[in-house]
């Protein structure tokens, strides 16, 4: 029998109950310190914070109300299907009914739980989520009834044979070349057994209809989100950090409340607008992150020390699959029949992405496009180049970008972090000095 | 007439300089120890005496440096990139890259002639590109740090040291000795490794001439001569380096106390 | 007299009621993704009736050189050819998309079998690629068996009409079936019809007989009619008039000629595939160029790729150097 040999080759040792309770409860506990801290930390920065706000710090708790909704919805039959990466199919999931949830780990402490079982070189967000799995500590990683992993990268391929020992895990092959016609051939392909997948799962099929009005709503959300990120373009009437929370708990809020309180707050927005109340001062040093996400809560270590340093940054605009990225490309359907949808949904997640996983014999410039735009529209002053260490993409493609950027005249530093909280002094020296750097070019 | 005063709140010591325009008129170091804001008053108190000038004179005072939070009595900070830059250019007007070698880390940035922090690069990672490498090596050798410097010139070429890390590099030292290596080689191939690692650190900025270096390691005659050596280039060094940071954190200070007269 | 200004205001009441058409679908139109497919529908619509309207009715002045029938088609072909000849020079293959009736018929088939919700087929690349060439072989095909058979004709008037043969508006040919009809009514209605007569035109043009062409006619409608529901625009891929059209923006020497085209802005594009999906008649280099002017030859300018691409300011019709219509964000479809 198989039963022997399986229990040896897990990645993930067998831990004492004991053992895992206490690192859950107490990861648990800092977990919701932190994130009342960022929150505490947002609304001293920002004196006159709306209170269209509230109800993202709300849902920005993963222990709190979004827990207990997804709860509650499981028991009254409703399946939850959680992904890692962006490049899942959200529209399909919630035609046929499910729930969608992202899985990245965003604390600091488990990485230290996942430097058990794998190097510290590699890759913090995957040590993060593993540790998150060895103590059970993320609430919806543990509520998924499946998991969506499309194998992007290394890390995340090896992340889904280590969780595979606990949750069902779909992978999905998207291709390293995705403007060829033969791998995009393929993509296709995935989304259409995902689609597959997800029906059998859940019991429902995925009708004409309910697809319509999937589509409908995420371009809902697009519009939403176009129409907040549009705000930041001028002088500053929301901080970055706030922006940044915003975009990111739609990953695992519900989509359609999310969209409808974005919208309130874009509302109030507009006005501030118009009276001319802004939350940084207009001369603030406006700054892009570009590079690994940086996933709530732990990882605002960063913006919190550009939009606290002295002098202050306001981070206007990011790229990063973690901010603005997540739902800005629309579907774009063009005739309103079941092969055209899923078509132009498998076209919306690939081929508009700026990650570096891909390349391409035709010159592979789609994150520098993406760059340069935001930097005229968005009128950036400096680009922080955010890197965790052991991503090998993102820290390969910085050299091109500083050139890029350096034909550009706009100043970029190459931040490398790391999950760790011991950094933050060194971290403030570098960033100070390059908000000084942007400070005196604005001066000039 | 602008009077401002500038404090470095380094790793191992305090520095302190006090500028009347924009000439130096007195200067102070103290060790930080285990109360570096004490070592700061005591440091300032002591420039100022220097001075024969009160607090009260002073108009406007800058802070800067790893311990920059610790100075209460700081009217404003500046990064130590920034400090260093504008100390470049005020000692050499021709200065466009400085190097400052700490005793715990190292930093390179990119200025122009007024001064203006441009670009900068920091190794804060790795010892083996600090003034606290000096220190280790001078004992595994068993050598005076202060002659660590006029032993490495006499050698003609640098031992080899292998290990990439520090803490390697002193069982290196010890391996070599017993293999009954002349000290000068071992010290010149010190220097050597620790230039290699600043000078790294330096390219990654790009190598604009007029270089300067300073801080405290700046007056180790063994490093700059290896420094010299492995950046293929002319260092200017100032008379006394290790005040650099003060110096510029003082020059920012004196602009600022400007601007809000 | 009173024919004269009963004629004039017939005339500009139907510039008026155009101009209104155009105005009420541009402001009232909501979707932002419709928009410019319902203003080309309506222009096309306006087109092909005034193609008919100078075809037939129009009265054409003296010929001091040449009398009859043969002069008037001869006439009207050349107007017709010389419009579309020069518009193309201007404007690229504006006429193909916006002025042509058969492009109209096809656009019409296209949308009943939107309605049946018939699911479209899209050449895969190769076979796309590969008919691309073979057009331009096809085009060859019909000039050189036109210059070989008219030249066996001793009439040189007719030698120029036949070799206008590919040229001629094809709607010519498709109105043969009907023309008896249209004559007893333009009859009834009091108007005077120069008509086409196509016995006599297949006896000047042609080497064979009428009816054999009139069938061959015929089912090359038939089976484009029956591809337009498994392909789009299948004629418009295929069209002689079109293929001769679109050497104006196929090789450089002409492809700076038309002052209107499609222009990219290169960082905006997000190569998100939108343009290449939409495109009814498949074209790739909207999407394969980087920036600039990325007009295919094959573009028969319907601006489906402008009115879909998601991202403001990316692609855009440029008309002599300006800017006339950028793609729009269409999620903000106008609020009430």
């Amino acid at each position: 029998m198989a039963s022997e040999i399986e229990k040896g080759t897990k990645y993930i040792p067998e831990m004492a109950q004991s053992e895992i309770d206490e690192l859950k409860g107490s990861i648990k506990a800092a977990s919701i310190k932190v994130i009342e801290d960022n929150i505490e930390r947002m609304k001293k920065s920002w004196k006159n914070r709306p209170k269209a706000m509230e109800y993202f710090d709300e849902i920005s708790n993963f222990f709190g109300r979004r827990e207990k909704e997804i709860q509650e919805q499981k028991k009254a039959g409703k399946k939850v299907i959680g992904y890692s990466c962006i490049f899942a199919p959200i529209e399909l999931i919630l035609a046929a009914g499910a729930i969608p949830v992202r899985i990245g780990s965003g604390w600091y402490d488990t990485a230290k739980l996942g430097d058990r079982i794998m190097p510290v070189e590699i890759c913090p967000i995957i040590r993060s989520t593993v540790g998150a799995k060895m103590v059970s500590l993320s609430p919806y990683l543990e509520l998924s009834d499946a998991v969506v992993i499309p194998l992007t990268c290394d890390g995340r391929t090896k992340l889904s044979e280590i969780l595979s020992d606990y949750k069902t895990i779909w992978l999905m092959n998207p291709p390293r070349v995705k403007d060829d016609p033969h791998t995009l051939g393929m993509w296709k392909e995935e989304i259409q057994v995902i689609k597959e997948k997800i029906e059998k799962l859940t019991g429902n099929k995925i009708t004409r209809k309910n697809l319509k009005e999937a589509i409908e709503t995420m371009q809902n959300a697009t519009k939403a989100f176009r129409r907040l990120q549009d705000l930041r373009k001028g002088a500053p009437v929301i901080n970055g950090r706030d922006a940044m929370l915003v975009n990111q708990t739609s990953l695992w809020d519900d989509i359609g409340r999310w969209t409808q309180k974005v919208n309130e707050l874009c509302d109030e927005l507009e006005k501030r607008v118009e009276q001319k109340e802004y939350s940084s001062y207009p001369e603030t040093p406006r700054v892009m992150i570009t590079g690994t996400p940086m996933i709530w809560p732990d990882s605002w270590k960063v913006p919190n020390l550009i939009e606290e340093s002295n002098p202050q940054g306001v981070v206007v605009v990011d790229e990063q699959c973690s901010g603005d990225r997540i739902l800005y490309d629309p579907v774009g359907v063009d005739e309103w029949t079941m092969s055209d949808m899923v078509n132009a949904i498998s076209e919306r997640y690939i081929m508009a992405c700026t990650c570096p996983c891909f390349t391409s014999e035709h010159g592979n410039e789609d994150r520098i496009n993406w760059i340069i735009d935001r930097i005229k529209e968005y009128k950036v002053d400096g680009v922080i180049y955010y890197v965790v260490r052991g991503c090998i993409l993102y820290a390969m493609e910085y050299a091109r970008i500083k050139r890029v950027l350096d034909r550009m005249n706009i100043p970029v530093y190459y931040l490398d972090t790391e999950y760790t909280r011991e950094d933050v002094g060194q971290m403030k020296t570098r960033v100070e000095a390059f908000l000084e750097m942007l400070e005196a070019r604005v001066d000039i | 007439m602008v009077i401002s005063a500038g404090i470095d709140m380094g790793v191992q010591r305090v520095k302190v300089a006090i500028l009347k325009d924009n000439q130096t008129i007195a200067q102070s170091q103290q060790f930080s120890g285990f109360e570096p804001t004490k070592a700061a008053e005591q440091a300032f108190e002591d420039a100022l005496n220097k001075a024969k000038l009160s607090r009260e004179d002073i108009q406007h005072v800058t802070a800067t440096g790893a311990g920059v939070d610790m100075v209460p009595f700081a009217d404003s900070t500046v990064s130590m990139m920034g400090a260093d830059a504008k100390a470049g250019a005020y000692f050499f007007p021709s200065a466009r890259t400085v190097i400052d070698v700490g005793a715990e880390d190292a930093r390179a940035v990119k200025c122009d002639e007024n001064g203006i922090l441009q670009d900068f690069v920091v190794n804060a990672r790795c010892a083996a590109g600090a003034g606290t490498f000096i220190e280790a090596m001078a004992r595994a050798l068993e050598v005076q740090m202060e002659d660590m410097g006029s032993l490495s010139l006499k050698a003609e070429r640098a031992s080899s040291i292998n290990a990439s890390c520090v803490i390697f590099a002193e069982s290196d030292v010890v391996s070599l000795i017993h293999r009954e290596e002349p000290k000068s080689e071992i010290a010149r191939a010190i220097f050597d490794a620790m230039a290699e690692r600043v000078s790294s650190m330096v390219r990654r900025l790009g190598l604009n001439a007029d270089v300067v270096l300073v801080g405290g390691v700046a007056k180790d005659v063994g490093f700059v001569d290896s420094l010299k050596r492995i950046l293929g280039i002319d260092i200017l060094i100032p008379e006394e380096p290790i005040y650099a940071g003060a110096v510029g954190a003082a020059l920012v200070a004196a602009k600022r106390a400007r601007r809000r007269q | 007299m009173w024919e004269l200004i009963s004629l004039v205001l017939l005339w500009v009441i139907a510039a008026g009621a155009v101009l209104a058409g155009t105005l009420a679908i541009w402001i009232w139109s909501r979707n932002l993704t419709r928009k410019m497919s319902l203003l080309r529908v309506f222009v096309q619509v306006i087109a092909t009736i005034a193609l008919f309207v100078v075809l037939l009715f129009i009265p054409l002045p003296w010929n001091p050189i040449l009398t009859g029938l043969t002069y008037s088609i001869a006439l009207r072909l050349t107007i017709v050819f010389v419009l579309i000849a020069v518009s193309t020079l201007v404007l690229g293959r504006f006429f193909c998309g916006w002025l042509c009736p058969y492009a109209l018929y096809m656009d019409l088939l296209s949308r009943l079998r939107k309605a049946l919700k018939i699911k479209y087929w899209n050449l895969p690349e190769r076979l796309n690629n590969a008919l691309d060439a073979l057009r331009y072989v096809l085009l060859a095909g019909i000039i050189v068996s036109a210059l070989v058979l008219g030249v066996l004709h001793p009439d040189v008037w007719r030698f120029v009409i036949m070799l206008m043969g590919p040229f001629k508006p094809l709607i010519i040919v498709f109105l043969t079936p009907i023309e008896p009809l249209v004559n007893q009514l333009g009859g009834t209605l009091g108007f005077e019809m120069w008509g086409t007569s196509f016995h006599d035109l297949s006896g000047t043009i042609h080497y064979f007989n009428g009816e054999l062409l009139i069938l061959i006619t015929w089912l090359v409608f038939f089976a484009f009619t029956a591809l337009s529901f498994m392909v789009r625009l299948s004629w418009c891929r295929f069209c002689p008039v079109g293929i001769t059209l679109s050497i104006v923006n196929r090789f450089r020497a002409f492809k700076w000629l038309p002052i209107m085209h499609i222009d990219k802005v290169e960082e905006k594009c997000t190569k998100c595939g939108i343009c290449k999906r939409v495109c009814p008649v498949q074209v790739t280099e909207v999407y394969d160029e980087k920036r600039g002017n990325v007009t295919a030859s094959k573009c028969i300018h319907c601006f489906r790729c402008v009115e879909m691409c998601p991202y403001e300011g990316c692609l855009n019709i440029k008309f002599a150097g300006k800017k006339i219509y950028k793609s729009k964000n269409w999620l903000k479809q106008e609020e009430e």
